[in-house]
């Protein structure tokens, strides 16, 4: 399951219109061997989940 | 009517030698012409001449294409993998980090075309600068789209800015490796 997918399944209600190039939310992935990651969180409502809750998602 | 016949020409006596200019052919005669900056006893090329008319010898120009697959994560911003190149002269592009950074600050055109095929799904190519999006090539929720393509104006100071192609697509996908794909850049303006 790849980070997009984590964070949709701990916030069900998320579109994709909350992310990136014009939401509040902004998944980036540099092509440098280290996966994708959150580069920005802005999302007013929604708390930035944190690492032990994204490895927690199967 | 007198011919005068010299290796070079100084233009300007000022004390300051950046002040002028001369005009010179090299120690080793190539069939150029070259205009440096400075007196006669040492100029610093600027730009030279050949049978064609100018050339403009430190501008810089680069384009690669990727041999490889960039893995897209669905509406994750991926920097775009061109890890081989066409041209590169003044090794100012990175095949490892997929980075221009030239040498010479000025006004670059930036051409971006890549083959991300998607079937009814958002695609957005765009050019950062700097880690962040600088200008949106092309952004399109079409029933299927192959090539992509865009340019762009950009400044680049010289000396820390660069450039990177990055893109989206709504779905996971795979780009497509191909020479045809293209990253490219080169001075249009000196600043």
């Amino acid at each position: 399951m790849n980070l997009y997918e984590k964070i949709i399944a701990l916030y069900p209600n998320l579109t994709a219109d909350d992310f990136a190039p014009e939401g509040t939310i902004q998944l980036q992935n540099d092509s440098d061997g280290k996966g994708d990651y959150i580069k920005e969180w802005n999302h007013p409502t929604l708390a930035k989940p944190t690492q032990e809750q994204l490895d927690g998602v199967q | 009517m007198s011919t005068v016949k010299s290796k070079k020409l100084q233009v300007g006596t000022d004390a300051t030698s950046s002040n002028n200019f001369t005009i010179y052919q090299p120690a080793t005669p190539d069939g150029t012409l070259r205009i440096g900056v400075g007196n006669a006893d040492s100029p610093t090329e600027v730009g030279r001449f050949n049978s064609s008319g100018y050339v403009a010898t430190n501008a810089p120009a680069f384009s690669a294409y990727n041999n490889t697959n960039t893995s897209f994560t669905a509406n994750t911003l991926t920097k775009i993998i061109f890890n081989v190149e066409d041209f590169d002269t003044n090794s100012n592009y990175n095949t490892t980090n997929y980075r221009f950074t030239p040498s010479v600050a000025g006004y670059y055109q930036v051409n971006l075309s890549y083959k991300m095929e998607t079937v009814a799904n958002r695609t957005v190519l765009s050019i950062f600068k700097n880690g962040s999006e600088y200008k949106r090539m092309i952004d399109v929720q079409s029933t299927y789209t192959r090539y992509t393509s865009g340019s762009c104006l950009v400044y680049l100071n010289g000396t820390t800015d660069y450039i990177e192609a990055y893109g989206l697509s709504a779905a996971t996908l795979s780009g497509v490796a191909n020479s045809l794909n293209q990253f490219s850049a080169y001075l249009a303006r000196a600043a």
